[in-house]
């Protein structure tokens, strides 16, 4: 885990966030600008998940590895769920869907900062 | 997927499915946490691992029903979450020692905005609009 990533995803994720509210105002179905947003957030989120995964099979110590691992497996899901959940939703509450999937992301990706950086004994 | 049952609307459209997607979250975040407390220190506390069990399950549950339009299970499910968040609120209140670990419903879900509160409240209201209201 670098803070670097956890600010990007965290930035990612508030953009998301926003433009999906944003839509809903609108009563705006979701676009494209959505969907590359999701598939943003997804990346960093791997890219974050892959970096962490491998820290951890180089010997890296936390002092709770497997709900790190359940938060982790749980956050990579959230960008994908919501895109599916919101793309077949034909009003405007499909920004709505995935705002709260975004905002989701955005909260946990600081609880799994925490988790990392809370080292075992 | 989310058919209308009847000539009542379907419960996971609309702003519905925004409150699906909530249950969702939660469902996730709470079946995460059940599996890793199960799986790696379910002797520490049986009573309260099993409770958050039962969260995560009655999430899951609430979910999918409502994702699917199945209005009276929704109910029931929502109406045991309600029940549980305030019980076991309570419960992790008065007896710290039973509860060692937090729960998604631990001290009425203060470790998640008390959204595990506002939620049950949210979804039975819901339930009842929709029921009332035939069109969006």
């Amino acid at each position: 885990m670098t803070l670097l990533l956890v600010v990007a995803v965290t930035v990612a994720a508030g953009l998301l966030a926003l433009a999906g509210v944003a839509s809903t105002l609108a009563r705006r179905r979701i676009g494209l600008l959505h969907l590359w947003g999701a598939a943003l957030l997804e990346v960093l989120l791997l890219v974050q998940g892959a970096l962490a995964v491998v820290q951890l099979v180089r010997g890296e110590r936390l002092a709770d590895t497997p709900t790190f691992l359940g938060y982790l497996a749980g956050i990579v899901l959230l960008p994908v769920a919501g895109a599916l959940w919101a793309r077949t939703e034909p009003s405007r509450w499909a920004g709505t869907v995935l705002a709260v999937a975004a905002g989701a992301v955005g909260v946990m990706i600081w609880r799994l900062l925490e988790l990392w950086e809370a080292t075992g004994g | 997927m989310a058919e209308t049952t009847g000539d009542r609307p379907a419960t996971g459209e609309g702003p519905g499915r925004v409150l699906v997607a909530v249950y969702g979250v939660f469902a996730l975040a709470a079946g995460a946490r059940a599996a890793v407390q199960l799986s790696t220190r379910f002797a520490e506390a049986p009573v309260a691992y099993l409770l958050s069990a039962l969260a995560a399950a009655v999430y899951v549950v609430a979910t999918v029903a409502l994702a699917r339009g199945g209005r009276r299970v929704a109910l029931v499910a929502i109406t045991v979450e309600l029940v549980g968040v305030l019980v076991v609120g309570t419960l992790s209140l008065v007896d710290r020692a039973a509860f060692p670990d937090e729960t998604v419903w631990s001290a009425y879900g203060r470790g998640y905005l008390f959204i595990p509160l506002v939620l049950p409240v949210v979804g039975l209201l819901y339930l009842r609009r929709t029921a009332r209201t035939p069109s969006r």
